[in-house]
């Protein structure tokens, strides 16, 4: 958590966070390539780049990834729901790294041998399944849209481009950027990493976070599960106030094991 | 490329503080959340309108007509396949075609183009300037609302560096449609490529200017804009107030639900 706070002490971080979410705006509002639900979301090769910058600004890009998304949001309406939009963004731009900061173990994210390859796409993975567990959440709750239909989408739309598009980024910018001098390790050196096993254990928390907040918010917002603890009346489509009272927890989950790693 | 929705027309919606422009898209978002009933939704509608005429805000919405007209039909369809209540009137398989799915959808779909109305009449009416000086007002720290406002203002550079690439890109006979949906993802990546490269190189240099014109000296840097209050402002205050208490009442009393289940 620290390096979110520290890294507004440092010039150099505070443009490339400027630059990451202008970055993000910029690919965001004028290519939008397939329209998944049209309205709704599009697949889009803006996603690629929160996880690009992720592995090369840090928290610089974490920030820029919810700036960025913002601005789009500004192009092309705002909601209620943008507010979560912000900070599912942030974690979609915070997590890449540090997952690899902690499964990757020195290794370079952009290795090409099958572990590393796995490596990238669990990293990529937590990153997007947080990110549509907050979104489709707070749209739920809100009763703007079902958790089932925003939640699912977004991951696929994320994964497409951290797979198809990032890799291929990531290996075109990132010998360019370390040998610059300007990955956020070289940019921020004083941060300081927490224990090895504090982080792993934020990370045990943020795949059980995020996994259950996943897995439960698909079951609740189509009706296929029906607690029994709850009151029938709250039982009924929208489902909004049993994904409020059983999703709400399982994301807070998440966010405090990504505070500990 | 024209990406900014703002139109300067210099009317009185245009020179109220920007703290209020920000309160009356609060006040927007909170009028449209407390009501389902798309009858309930029409006051705040026709307010909308009414601003749209007042501040000519008319080319930005004609430019999103088809955002407007598909998001309240996929909301629609959407809501009746999730929202299973009701007596049935026809048969269709997925979906739950019932008057109460109906109006519920129709209701959402109203819901979300009312607030993307406010958001384009809030863009239409608001410089950047003003939003960032609104952030400040909210206590937003300096040097975050600085790097929103120097991403707003490095979204066109990068925006046109990034048109002009798939212009060169397509002279040299690159087709960008090409292939299923996921092939045309993956045809971008020489597009992201030089702007971001692009971007990088301004990066060091944007920071050493920064730094030479004393950033982060101060935490509350001076300005040179400054917004008055005037009686407009405490007016537009007063009636948004009223509009959010309105609302808010035709929650509490009921009126704002959809039939027997409010």
């Amino acid at each position: 958590m620290s390096d979110l706070r520290l890294m507004w002490r440092n010039t150099r971080m505070v443009v490339l966070c400027a630059i990451s979410a202008a970055l993000y705006a910029a690919v965001l509002v004028p290519f939008k390539v397939v329209p998944l639900i049209p309205g709704v979301t599009e697949l889009r090769p803006a996603n690629a780049i929160p996880v690009v910058c992720s592995f090369l600004f840090g928290p610089a890009a974490a920030w820029g990834s919810a700036i960025g998304n913002m601005i789009g949001d500004f192009f092309g309406g705002v909601s209620p729901g943008d507010i979560f939009g912000f900070f599912a963004n942030l974690a979609y731009g915070w997590i890449p790294y540090k997952v690899w900061e902690l499964i990757g173990r020195g290794q370079s994210p952009i290795s090409r041998s099958p572990l590393g390859i796995l490596k990238y796409v669990i990293a990529c993975l937590a990153a997007s399944v947080l990110c549509a567990d907050l979104v489709g959440w707070a749209d739920n709750v809100l009763v703007i849209r079902p958790f089932a239909m925003l939640g699912n989408v977004i991951i696929f739309n994320n994964m497409v481009s951290a797979l198809v598009l990032s890799p291929f980024i990531l290996a075109a910018v990132y010998p360019r950027v370390k040998k610059g001098r300007m990955l956020y390790t070289d940019v921020m050196p004083e941060v300081k990493l927490k224990p090895v096993g504090i982080r792993a254990f934020g990370f045990a928390l943020l795949i059980a976070g995020e996994g259950g907040a996943w897995i439960f918010g698909n079951l609740l917002s189509t009706g296929y599960w029906a607690p029994k603890f709850i009151p029938a009346w709250m039982n009924v489509a929208p489902y909004d106030k049993p994904v409020a009272i059983i999703v709400g927890p399982f994301i807070l989950l998440a966010f405090a094991g990504l505070f500990m790693m | 490329m024209p990406i900014y929705l703002y139109i300067d027309r210099g009317t009185f919606v245009h020179r109220l503080h920007p703290t209020v422009k920000v309160f009356a898209l609060f006040v927007m978002f909170w009028s449209v959340y407390w009501v389902d009933n798309p009858i309930a939704l029409a006051p705040v509608g026709l307010v909308m309108l009414w601003i749209a005429q007042l501040t000519d805000s008319w080319p930005n919405f004609y430019r999103l007509r088809w955002l407007f007209a598909i998001l309240v039909f996929t909301t629609t369809i959407a809501w009746m396949v999730f929202y299973r209540r009701g007596a049935v009137l026809v048969n269709v398989p997925i979906f739950h075609v019932s008057r109460l799915s109906l109006v519920f959808g129709v209701g959402r779909g109203i819901k979300l183009a009312e607030l993307l109305a406010a958001s384009v009449l809030f863009l239409s009416t608001t410089k950047i300037e003003e939003f960032t000086y609104g952030l400040q007002r909210i206590r937003v720290p300096y040097r975050v609302g600085f790097a929103i406002s120097l991403s707003f203002r490095l979204v066109p550079l990068f925006i046109d560096s990034a048109v002009t690439i798939v212009d060169a890109q397509r002279l040299r006979g690159y087709d960008f449609n090409e292939g299923g949906p996921i092939e045309r993802v993956r045809r971008y990546v020489p597009v992201v490529i030089p702007v971001f490269m692009g971007a990088l190189r301004k990066a060091n240099n944007m920071a050493m200017a920064l730094e030479a014109r004393g950033f982060g000296f101060s935490h509350e840097p001076t300005t040179f804009i400054d917004y008055p209050v005037t009686p407009a402002d405490i007016t537009a205050f007063a009636f948004l107030i009223g509009l959010g208490a309105l609302y808010f009442m035709l929650y509490w009393t009921g009126l704002g639900g959809i039939g027997p289940l409010k």
